[in-house]
């Protein structure tokens, strides 16, 4: 049975990466370079999809700019989820849009081609589900398959007893919809694996175990982990000028600037004399890198600007974030601070949401979270949680 | 101002294609549409006032059909939109159908004579005289295309006219000061005042410039001059997707292009601007320097260059902006002044006029442009592009910050004393900063709050006198509502006697220096007559006290603060109009592309 279209879900914000959502949703966080969902689209295309439907909600201009009525000449319709009420709701809202069976996935993962061509091939009408093996399933929906067929779906288990997870891609016919309508709501919200819950009721859910590349971010720190996995994949859409290093055509990159692989660098960004980028270092579209800068595994969004003379180490840094001269941001490990919850021992230098100011010779401890339009003043020595907006002096 | 279509080859798609075509032209103009269709002995035509969808309700109870068609979508120039004003217009036979854009002047003195020998019009437009004329040659003997160019030989005017015959399975054109380009594919030949109405089909085109005839064939096609000699024409390759013009989940292509301003200017500024070494290159100029200027525009591309002239004097040029329409008429003493015609479409006959009467005189001219293959590129000595990509709303948005930045270019890279560091980091920094104006714009609390206002005022000064043009001009030609742009400093001048409790003062207030001091003063005049404030302003002054709401923008330079400004009223402006319901797209007695004089 042919699929031909692919909707992927990406309404919702991702609250655990605030405060890099403020002003975008997860799936236009960057990856390497460019849009996680940019990743996403392009394995839907590899893999033959004809007809592509993004279900968008949060902020839903920056990815109706981004990719516009087509992508790789495969032509977009997007559907607008007024209410982010879960996956389900948001799939329920392309139902008018669609005609014959589909693929569904999420829009903020980044995967392997193998995944999605491993359930179109084993989609023969009955609703099937991808599984893979991960080592953490208490963070994502943990099964247990029979012979093929899935036998148990748990949201976020305490157990470890499990060992593969759901992929989140899946091949539906149109009764999925008449599923949907039938599966009740929770606290108003409706979510796909309870969807799958009701399919498992009304009969089989085909589990289609896969592998290959499969990165989530969660947290903001995830960034860095992510980008360092399609480095390492090899999968950045610029030249690769030597080894692991790749560079847009339109960058310019002082010769006496160094780039240690794995290196990407955006189109229209600058690098001047002196500056040592990498390893594991993303660098935007049209973002600014200082003489004598010194950049390690850190990710620069879009219209960035380091001041001559920084290092940063550890680090992710939204669009439009400006860092003055002499900033240091030594790099983690560290205990870094959400809300209420206390995640230990990450590998986290800073975050900066989305164009933060930071004065010259500003020190941030490990595990800084700075929040969107803050303000860090000249020579300040920062830690914690900056709230968006908020000013620190010293 | 109206845009036709062509097509030969297309068979039972014919009808299909000429009304996709005229969907991508709508942007010339919208008050009538129709077609005309030639199969085995006679010609069809149907053509009915108003929108295209009227158009297609009509076609939905007739069965024409054909395989060589042509259509139009007119804006009215001569008599009112009506269904017997609109394109096709035939002769008294009925045999032979004419689509035209542009203005025969001599029309009054040709229907006078065509009348006086029996033929009957059916029209108050100028364009039926062609197909009156058509037929006189076929009656004294003429084949079908010496007919055509004995007609087009009797016009004086402006036109790109498409006429069909019957019992002939051709489309003859001919071009003349109106936009006009052929479409090249395999099996198919097309014709259109713009590469998007056929773009779906074929990305190889054939300019046509003016004086030149062709003649479309099921076999072929073939340019020829008005001896009738052959022109090889070459075959140039259009590289923009077709799909640029959807609206991907956007109410209006205008709020879509609006969103696109980061992309735009991007583009424009890609490959141009060098931070690590100070400089900015047009390579399509070369070692162009600029000495003393005269700028052409008309509408929203004269507020861009008003702003140009301000950067150029900034820099020492003595540059000056003009209408285009008042330069071509009553043109200033030029002495050595390169003329840069400002134009987004590069087919504004106004500005083109402009442009040649300065060549006419001998004058170098360049055309700051967003359209490759425009009459103006192509007539001008140089030509510097603004990239926008394409635009279909009608009141320009992308393009306008794509003027703006480009016009920045301009002055840094043709001008003695090279280019200003911190310019050159502010137009690095300005894509950035339109996104933070997109993002955290209240631009539609604002609208709201002012919308059932008396009439809207905008003031600003220096690089934020244009501004405050444009911005009024966004707000009257989408919401229809009285609006007016003012030289802060002319207030007190005579406007301040309108202003009262029920007409919102927009105030664009940057800096804190000299300028930002005085328009606050002009802010506290109006705030004394109880007119409502609203500061498009990046804080640096006390504007906030005096003001009831405000419009942030980021700090930065005050040649890229003047593009951040502007975003802000277009949203203000955008918000308004939604708010009241307009047609914002296609805003009434409005064209895209304003092609006739």
């Amino acid at each position: 049975m042919d699929i031909t279209t692919g909707i992927v879900l990406a309404a919702g914000e991702g609250t655990r990466l605030r405060p890099l959502t403020f002003n975008r949703p997860k799936t236009m966080l960057p990856a390497a370079g460019r849009p996680i969902l940019e990743h996403v689209l392009d394995v839907l295309v590899d893999c033959g999809i004809e007809r592509l439907c993004l279900v968008v909600g949060y902020q839903r201009e920056r990815v109706q700019e981004h990719f516009g009525p087509s992508y790789r000449d495969v032509p977009i319709t997007y559907v607008h989820q007024t209410k982010q009420l879960g996956s389900g709701h948001a799939l329920q809202q392309a139902a008018p849009e669609t005609d014959g069976p589909v693929l569904v996935l999420n829009g903020d993962r980044v995967i392997d081609e193998r995944i999605v061509a491993d359930v179109l091939e084993g989609f023969d009408g009955t609703p099937a589900m991808a599984v893979l093996d991960h080592p953490t399933p208490t963070r994502y929906g943990a099964v247990e398959v029979d012979d093929g067929t899935l036998s148990t779906l748990v949201e976020k288990p305490d157990s470890d007893a499990f060992g593969r997870i759901n992929a989140g891609v899946y091949a539906f016919d149109e009764s999925v919809f008449d599923a949907i309508e039938r599966t009740p709501r929770r606290n108003g919200e409706l979510h796909l694996p309870d969807v799958i819950g009701t399919l498992m009721d009304d009969g089989e859910v085909r589990a289609v175990s896969t592998d290959g590349l499969w990165v989530d971010a969660t947290y903001p720190w995830d960034l860095l982990y992510l980008t360092r996995e399609l480095l390492a994949n090899g999968r950045v859409q610029f030249p690769e000028r030597s080894d692991n290093v790749w560079v847009a055509d339109s960058a310019r990159v002082h010769p006496e600037a160094t780039l240690q692989g794995p290196v990407v660098v955006g189109p229209d960004a600058e690098i001047a004399a002196s500056a040592v980028v990498g390893p594991d270092v993303a660098v935007g579209r049209n973002a600014t890198v200082g003489g004598n800068v010194t950049l390690q595994n850190t990710l620069l969004d879009s219209d960035c600007r380091v001041g001559p003379g920084s290092t940063l180490v550890d680090c992710v840094a939204g669009q439009s974030v400006s860092i003055g001269p002499g900033t240091v941001v030594p790099g983690g490990p560290s205990d870094v601070r959400v809300g209420d919850r206390v995640f230990e021992n990450q590998g986290l230098g800073a975050v900066l949401a989305d164009r933060a100011s930071v004065g010259g010779g500003a020190t941030f401890m490990p595990g800084t979270l700075v929040g969107a339009d803050a303000t860090v003043g000249t020579g300040a020595h920062v830690s914690g949680w900056i709230r968006n907006g908020a000013e620190v002096v010293r | 101002m109206c845009g036709i279509i062509g097509c030969v080859g297309r068979g039972d798609e014919t009808l299909d294609t000429l009304l996709h075509g005229l969907s991508k032209l709508e942007y010339r103009g919208y008050d009538s549409a129709g077609v005309a269709l030639v199969d085995d002995r006679s010609v069809s035509v149907v053509k009915k006032s108003g929108e295209l969808d009227a158009l297609r309700e009509e076609l939905s109870t007739s069965d024409i059909g054909g395989r060589v068609g042509i259509g139009h979508t007119r804006w009215s120039t001569h008599g009112p939109p009506t269904d017997g004003n609109a394109h096709p217009h035939r002769d008294c036979t009925g045999d032979v159908a004419v689509v035209h854009n542009g203005i025969i002047e001599n029309y009054q003195s040709l229907r006078d004579e065509l009348a006086e020998s029996g033929h009957e019009f059916r029209s108050d437009t100028d364009t039926e005289v062609v197909p009156h004329l058509v037929e006189a040659s076929l009656e004294s003997g003429a084949d079908p295309e010496a007919a055509f160019r004995a007609a087009i030989g009797r016009l004086e005017g402006s036109y790109a006219i498409a006429c069909v015959i019957a019992g002939t399975d051709s489309v003859f054109v001919a071009r003349n000061d109106s936009p006009l380009v052929l479409g090249i594919a395999e099996d198919a030949t097309y014709l259109a005042s713009d590469v998007p109405a056929f773009r779906e089909f074929t990305d190889k085109v054939v300019y046509l410039e003016d004086g030149e005839y062709a003649r479309l064939d099921t076999d072929g096609w073939r340019v020829s001059d008005v001896d009738g000699g052959t022109i090889e024409k070459s075959i140039e390759t259009v590289t923009w997707d077709p799909e640029d013009t959807g609206k991907s989940g956007y109410d209006h292509f205008m709020l879509k292009e609006i969103h696109e301003q980061p992309r735009a200017l991007r583009q424009c500024l890609q490959g141009r601007v060098d931070e690590l070494r100070g400089t900015v290159t047009l390579e399509e100029l070369g070692e162009l320097s600029l000495e003393r200027v005269h700028l052409v525009a008309a509408g929203t591309s004269y507020h861009a260059a008003i702003y140009g002239a301000q950067l150029l004097q900034a820099k020492g040029v003595p540059a000056q902006p003009f209408l285009s329409h008042e330069y071509a008429t009553s043109p200033p003493p030029a002495e050595d002044a390169i003329v840069v015609g400002v134009s987004q479409s590069g087919e504004t006959a106004d500005t083109l006029a402009a442009t040649r009467e300065a060549r006419r005189r001998g004058a170098e001219t360049l055309a700051l442009t967003n359209t490759v293959g425009s009459t103006m590129a192509r007539e001008c000595d140089h030509v510097c592009y603004i990239r926008s990509g394409p635009e279909i709303g009608v009141a320009a948005t992308k393009t306008f910050a794509g003027q703006q930045t480009a016009l920045n270019l301009l002055t840094e890279a043709a001008t003695e004393g090279g280019a200003d560091r911190d310019v050159i980091a502010a137009l690095r920094n300005v894509p950035g900063q339109v996104q933070e104006v997109l993002d955290s714009s209240k631009a539609e609390a604002v609208a709201e709050a002012y919308l059932d206002s008396d009439a809207y005022f905008f003031i600003g000064r220096s690089l934020n006198f244009p501004v405050a043009l444009e911005g009024a001009l966004k707000m009257k030609e989408i919401s229809y509502e009285h609006a007016e742009g003012f030289a802060a400093g002319e207030l007190k001048h005579g406007p301040l006697a309108l202003v009262t409790s029920e007409t919102p003062v927009f105030a664009t207030v940057v800096g804190d220096g000299e300028l930002a001091r005085k328009t606050v003063g002009n802010v506290k005049e109006v705030e004394a007559r109880d007119a409502p404030v609203v500061a498009i302003t990046d804080g640096q002054s006390d504007v906030a006290r005096y003001a009831d709401h405000v419009l942030e923008i980021p700090e930065t330079h005050p040649r890229t603060a003047a593009i951040l400004t502007n975003v802000q009223l277009q949203l203000v402006a955008y918000h308004t109009a939604a708010k009241l319901g307009r047609s914002i797209d296609k805003p009434r007695n409005l064209a895209k592309s304003v092609t006739v004089e």
